[in-house]
C-alpha cells in the first residue's frame, strides 16, 4: 500500500484534527469580549494579593482541616468501593454504571445528596466518594491490564491463586497504583474546597463568599492558604501518618445530623419524578402526553442547547490546554530552561493548578466581559496546567542523549518526541474532566448543562435537575467512548499518570 | 471506620426513620455582606437562648434553595428567607408560618442600575431596555431576580429573553454592581439596601454608575417558622418566638440582617410575591 | 520424561517451530543452541509447559518485580509449597524460616544484597541472579532455564551453572553461544529457522561441527527438513 504523504504521523494528525475541530467550535461559540472599565475592580484584586489578610475569616483553621478530612474520607470510601471493582470492571454492565457515576460532577452529587441528608458531611463524603471510587475502578483495571504477565509465568505451577494474584499482579502495579491514590489526593483536596461552594464547611464556603462579595483580602489570604496546602501535600501527608488522620478525620466531623428515612422515601417517591407522575392515585390518572410534553419541553429549551455549548465550550478550552501544557512543559524543562526558569515555571504551575477554575473565571469575567471565553481561559489554564505537571514527572525521568544542545530544537527532536503520546493520553482523558468541570461555569452563569441543572435545583425542580443529568451523564459516556477508541488506536504503551 | 460510622447512621436512622430535632436550630442569610456568617449569628443564637431557654443552634448556609432544603429536611425550624425562598418554603411544609419581617421589607425595592455608556437616562416611567444586555443577582433572589424579571415582563410585554441581547446572573447582589461597573453587562438589577450601602461606603463610583429606575415596593425577607414547632419545643411556642424576635433591640444583633426593626408578618403578606414567581413560572 | 514428533508451532503470522521431533529422557542434562530468532525460547516455553508439574522456570524476561524486595522476588519461587495466607502475611511481614533459607541461597549464589532491598536498585548480573535464586528455590527435580546466565561474567556463569546442575537430576538450557559451558551437558541440539539442525552428545560434539552449524551453510548431516 503506497503512502501519499509518509511524514504525517498518527500524532501529527490528531492533533491537527484537534485544532481544526476547536477552530471551528471556538468560531461558533460567544467569544465576545466585552469590558470597558475593569480596572477599578481589578486594582482592588490587586490590592487583596499583595495584602492578604489572613484573620478575616472566622473557624479558618477548622474549615482547612475539613478540607483535608472530606478527601481524606471521600478518597478511603471511594477506595473501599472502587477497588473490589476493579478486579471485575471487565463486566460490561459494571463498566458502565461506573462510567454513569463518573460523568457527574461532584457539585452535582453534592447537591442531590444535600436533599437526602441535608447539609451533612455525609453529603460531601459521598459526593467525593461516589465518582472518585468510579475513577478508581477504571483507572486500577486499566494498570492492572498493563502489568507484566511474565511473573505469572515464572511462578510455581501449583502456586493457588490468591498467592499468584498478590505476588504475580498487585506487586506489580502496587507502585503506579499508590502514586496514583496520592495524585487523586491532591484532586480531592480541591473537590473538597470546590464543595465549599454549595456549602459544605471547607474552604471553599469561605473562599466563594470572599471573591463573590469583592472581599479580596481574605480571599487572597484564602488562596495562598490552599495554594500551600496542596504544594506542600508530600511534607504534611506522610504514608505512616494517613491513618492517624484518618482516625481524626472520622472524630472531628462535623455532626451529622440523623437522616430520616421519610425523606429518602419522599425523595425517590415523589421528588424526583416528573409532574405528572406526581400525586398518581391510580393508573388512570396517568397523562403519558403530559409527561412527553415535558419531557420534550426541557430537552428542546434546556438540554440541547446546553449539550451544545458544552460541547463549543470543553472542545475549544481541551485545544488550549493543549497549547497550555505543550508550551508550559517545554518551558518547565530543566535542562532547555535552565534551573532557575524552570523552578519558577514550576511553582507558576503549581499555582495555576491548585487555584479552582471557578476563580479564575471570575477574574477573567471581569477583564473580558460575560461571553464564553473567561471560561475556555479558565478551563485552559487549569487543565494544562496539570497535564503539563504529570508530563514533566515524565520528562525528567527521560533520559536526554548526550548531545543534546539545550535549545528548543534540541528538545523538539529529543523529548518532544518521547513524552507526547503521553502528553496526548493525558489530554484526551483529561477531556472527560473538562466536559465536567464545565458544570462549575453553569453555576457561574455560563449557559451550560451545569447552568440549567443549577436552576432546577434553585426552582426545586428535581426531576427537572435528574433528567438534566441524565442527559450529562450520556453526553460523557459518548465522548469517553469516542476518546477511548482514538486513545486504544495509539498508545501501545501504557500512560505514565492520569 | 469513617465507613462504618456512615453505614451505621444511615441503616439505624433509616430503620427507626424518626427525625426528631432536640436541638432548636435557625438559618439566616443576610442580603448584605455574607462574611463571618457565624461569629455574627452566632450572637443572635445566644440571644434566642437567653430568651426561648432552649439550646439554639445556628447553622451557615450557601443559597436560598440550601436554606429551603434544610428548612423542609427539618434540619432548621426557623429561617430568615427572602420572599420567593419563604413562599417556596411554606409551599414544601404546610403549616409553616411566616411571623415576622423586617421593618424595610414591608416597602422593598429594586433598582436597576446601568453603566454610563448605556445612555439610558434615569426616569420615573420604566426604562427601555430593548437589545442591552443584562444581569440578575442570584437565580433564587427576589430582588434581585423575581421581581425585576417580573417588571421587565410586564412592562416591555415580552420574556426577558426576548428583550436582552445577553442575560447573566451574577450570583450576588455586590457582584451585580461590580460587573456593570465594569462594562460587563450594561445594566442590572440590584437590591436597594446593597445599592445605598455601596453608595455610602464609595465602593461604587456613582459617575460610572447610575440608578435609572425604581421598581414598585414588595414585600421582602421574612422569619418562618417551621409547622409543628409547638408540638416539639412546648405549647405556645411559637407564640414566644415571635415575640421574641419582635423585642429583638440590639443595634449589634440587628446590623447583621441588616434591619433597623422587626415587625409583624404573616403568609397573607407574601400572596403577591407568590402569584409573581407564578406569573414568571418559577414556581408551578 | 519427554517425548513428541512433528510439532509445529506458530505465532499469528510467523512459524516459530516446525515439525520437530524430539525425545529427552530423565537424567539427561541438555543445551539448546542456535541463532536468535531460530525458535530457541518457544521450543523451551513448550517443554515447560509439558513438564510443569515438576520443573522449575527461568524466564530470559525473569519475570521480576521491581516494587518487592530482593527476598520476595526469591520467596515466589516457594509459593506453591504454602496456603495463600501465609504467602500474603509474608508480603507485609517476613517469616523468619524462609528468610534464612532465602538468604542462604542468595549468599551460595555470590548475590551479597540486603535482603530488603528493592530490586529496582540491582544491577543487571543481580537481577539475573535474583531470577535465578527464584527458579532454584523452587527445588524442583528439573530446571528449565532460558539463557540464565547471559548477563553474567564468563567466570561467575560457569560457577553457577555448576551449582544449577548439581542440584536438578535433569536440565534443559536455552545457551547463548558456543561457549566452553557446553561442557557441562550431556546434550547438545542445535536449532535453526525453527528446525532441528543438529543433535549430538557430549563426545560427538567438535569445534568443527559447532562452526559448521553457525556458518549457515548447508549441513554435512541432513536436516529433517
Amino acid at each position: 500500500m503506497p503512502k501519499s504523504s509518509p511524514f504525517i504521523g498518527y500524532w501529527l494528525k490528531t492533533t491537527l484534527s484537534l485544532w481544526v475541530i476547536a477552530f471551528v467550535c471556538f468560531y461558533l461559540s460567544d467569544t465576545e469580549i466585552i469590558s470597558l472599565d475593569p480596572w477599578s475592580e481589578l486594582q482592588r484584586m490587586g490590592l487583596g494579593l499583595v495584602s492578604p489578610d489572613f484573620f478575616a475569616t472566622e473557624y479558618l483553621l477548622e474549615a482547612l482541616w475539613q478540607t483535608v478530612s472530606f478527601a481524606l474520607l471521600g478518597v478511603f470510601v471511594g477506595l473501599l468501593w472502587g477497588a473490589p471493582l476493579a478486579l471485575v470492571y471487565t463486566n460490561r454492565f459494571i463498566a458502565a454504571m461506573c462510567a454513569v457515576i463518573r460523568s457527574i460532577h461532584e457539585i452535582f452529587w453534592a447537591l442531590l445528596f444535600l436533599q437526602i441528608f441535608g447539609l451533612s458531611p455525609i453529603t460531601g463524603i459521598l459526593a467525593i466518594a461516589l465518582p472518585y471510587g468510579a475513577t478508581f475502578a477504571r483507572v486500577f483495571h486499566d494498570i492492572l491490564l498493563q502489568s507484566p504477565v511474565t511473573t505469572v509465568q515464572t511462578l510455581p505451577a501449583h502456586t493457588d491463586k490468591i498467592s499468584r494474584y498478590f505476588y504475580g499482579r498487585i506487586s506489580h502495579v502496587i507502585v503506579p497504583i499508590l502514586a496514583y491514590i496520592r495524585y487523586r489526593f491532591e484532586c480531592a483536596l480541591r473537590s473538597s474546597a470546590v464543595l465549599g461552594f454549595i456549602g459544605m464547611p471547607t474552604l471553599g464556603f469561605y473562599l466563594e463568599t470572599a471573591f463573590r462579595q469583592g472581599n479580596y483580602h481574605e480571599g487572597a489570604a484564602l488562596l495562598i492558604l490552599f495554594i500551600t496546602l496542596i504544594g506542600t501535600i508530600s511534607f504534611w501527608c506522610r504514608p505512616t501518618l494517613i491513618i492517624l488522620y484518618l482516625f481524626c478525620a472520622v472524630f472531628t466531623l462535623p455532626n451529622i445530623p440523623s437522616v430520616d428515612g421519610m425523606l429518602l422515601w419522599r425523595f425517590i417517591s415523589q421528588d424526583i419524578l416528573p409532574p405528572a407522575l406526581q400525586n398518581l392515585d391510580g393508573f388512570s390518572q396517568f397523562d403519558f402526553t403530559q409527561l412527553l410534553n415535558w419531557a420534550y419541553k426541557i430537552l428542546l429549551e434546556q438540554a440541547l442547547p446546553g449539550m451544545i455549548l458544552t460541547l463549543l465550550l470543553a472542545l475549544s478550552a481541551l485545544a488550549m490546554a493543549h497549547l497550555v501544557s505543550v508550551s508550559a512543559s517545554a518551558l518547565a524543562f530543566k535542562p532547555l530552561t535552565g534551573s532557575i526558569f524552570s523552578s519558577v515555571m514550576k511553582l507558576l504551575l503549581l499555582i495555576l493548578r491548585s487555584i479552582p477554575e471557578y476563580i479564575f473565571a471570575f477574574i477573567f469575567m471581569m477583564l473580558l466581559g460575560p461571553s464564553m471565553l473567561p471560561a475556555m481561559l479558565a478551563l485552559a489554564l487549569h487543565n494544562g496546567a496539570l497535564i503539563a505537571f504529570l508530563t514533566l514527572r515524565q520528562s525528567d525521568t527521560v533520559s536526554v542523549s548526550a548531545d543534546f544542545n539545550g535549545r528548543i530544537d534540541g528538545y523538539c527532536y529529543d523529548i518532544l518526541p518521547k513524552i507526547y503520546p503521553n502528553l496526548m493520553g493525558l489530554l484526551f482523558y483529561r477531556f472527560e474532566v473538562i466536559l465536567r468541570e464545565t458544570a462549575i461555569f453553569g453555576i457561574l452563569g455560563v449557559a451550560t448543562l451545569g447552568f440549567y441543572i443549577d436552576s432546577a435545583f434553585s426552582e426545586i425542580r428535581y426531576s427537572t435537575a435528574l433528567l438534566l443529568m441524565a442527559c450529562t451523564a450520556l453526553l460523557n459516556i459518548v465522548v469517553d467512548l469516542v476518546s477511548r477508541r482514538l486513545l486504544t488506536q495509539s498508545t501501545r504503551g501504557g500512560l505514565a499518570c492520569r | 471506620m469513617g465507613l462504618f460510622k456512615i453505614a451505621a447512621f444511615i441503616t439505624l436512622s433509616t430503620i427507626t426513620s424518626s427525625a426528631f430535632a432536640a436541638v432548636f436550630t435557625f438559618t439566616a442569610i443576610p442580603d448584605e455582606n455574607e462574611s463571618q456568617l457565624r461569629t455574627r449569628f452566632e450572637k443572635v443564637a445566644l440571644y434566642l437562648e437567653k430568651e426561648l431557654g432552649i439550646e439554639v443552634n445556628y447553622v451557615p448556609v450557601k443559597s436560598y434553595s440550601a436554606a429551603v432544603t434544610a428548612f423542609r429536611n427539618n434540619q432548621v425550624q426557623l429561617a430568615w428567607f427572602g420572599g420567593l425562598s419563604g413562599v417556596q418554603a411554606r409551599r414544601l411544609v404546610p403549616g409553616s408560618d411566616a411571623i415576622a419581617q423586617g421593618n424595610e421589607d414591608q416597602f422593598f425595592q429594586s433598582y436597576f442600575i446601568a453603566h454610563e455608556s448605556a445612555e439610558v437616562l434615569s426616569s420615573d416611567s420604566f426604562p427601555n431596555l430593548n437589545g442591552l444586555t443584562f444581569t440578575f443577582g442570584s437565580k433564587g433572589s427576589t430582588s434581585g431576580r423575581l421581581m425585576p424579571q417580573f417588571y421587565i415582563e410586564r412592562n416591555l410585554g415580552k420574556k426577558t429573553k426576548d428583550v436582552f441581547k445577553r442575560i447573566g446572573f451574577s450570583g450576588d447582589h455586590s457582584r451585580t454592581i461590580t460587573q456593570v461597573e465594569a462594562g460587563a453587562y450594561q445594566v442590572g438589577a440590584v437590591n436597594y439596601k446593597v445599592w445605598e450601602t455601596a453608595v455610602e461606603n464609595g465602593t461604587v463610583d456613582t459617575n460610572k454608575v447610575k440608578v435609572i429606575w425604581q421598581s414598585p415596593t414588595y414585600p421582602d425577607y421574612q422569619w418562618t417558622v417551621r409547622a409543628g414547632v409547638d408540638e416539639t419545643f412546648g405549647e405556645g411556642f411559637k407564640e414566644r418566638l415571635t415575640q421574641t424576635l419582635l423585642n429583638m433591640n440590639d443595634p449589634d444583633l440587628l446590623a447583621s440582617f441588616p434591619r433597623s426593626s422587626f415587625v409583624p408578618a404573616d403568609n397573607l403578606d407574601y400572596e403577591p410575591i407568590e402569584n409573581v414567581a407564578k406569573a414568571i413560572g418559577l414556581i408551578d | 520424561m519427554v517425548n513428541f514428533e512433528d510439532l509445529t508451532l506458530k505465532y499469528t503470522d510467523k512459524l516459530a517451530i516446525s515439525q520437530l521431533s524430539l525425545s529427552i529422557k530423565h537424567g539427561e542434562k541438555v543445551a539448546i543452541i542456535g541463532p536468535s530468532g531460530a525458535g530457541k525460547s518457544t521450543l523451551l516455553f513448550h517443554l515447560y509447559s509439558l513438564l510443569k508439574d515438576n520443573a522449575a522456570f527461568c524466564s530470559q524476561k525473569q519475570g521480576l518485580v521491581d516494587g518487592l524486595s530482593t527476598y520476595h522476588n526469591v520467596y515466589m519461587g516457594s509459593l506453591a509449597r504454602h496456603n495463600w495466607l501465609y504467602n500474603v502475611v509474608n508480603l507485609v511481614t517476613p517469616f523468619s524460616v524462609p528468610l534464612g533459607e532465602v538468604n542462604g541461597l542468595c549468599h551460595e549464589l555470590s548475590l551479597d544484597v540486603p535482603m530488603a532491598k528493592l530490586l529496582a536498585e540491582l544491577s543487571g548480573g543481580q537481577r539475573q541472579r535474583v531470577a535465578l535464586a527464584r527458579a532454584l528455590y523452587q527445588r524442583q527435580p528439573i530446571f528449565i532455564g532460558d539463557e540464565p546466565f547471559s548477563a553474567l561474567d564468563p567466570l561467575m556463569a560457569e560457577h553457577l551453572l555448576k551449582l544449577v546442575l548439581a542440584r536438578h537430576s535433569s536440565a534443559i538450557m536455552v545457551l547463548h553461544d558456543k561457549s566452553q559451558a557446553l561442557s557441562h551437558f550431556d546434550r547438545i541440539i542445535g536449532l535453526r529457522e525453527g528446525k532441528l539442525c543438529l543433535d549430538v552428545t557430549q563426545d560427538e560434539l567438535t569445534p568443527e561441527l559447532l562452526a559448521h552449524f553457525y556458518s549457515h551453510e548447508s549441513f554435512p548431516q541432513p536436516c529433517n527438513a
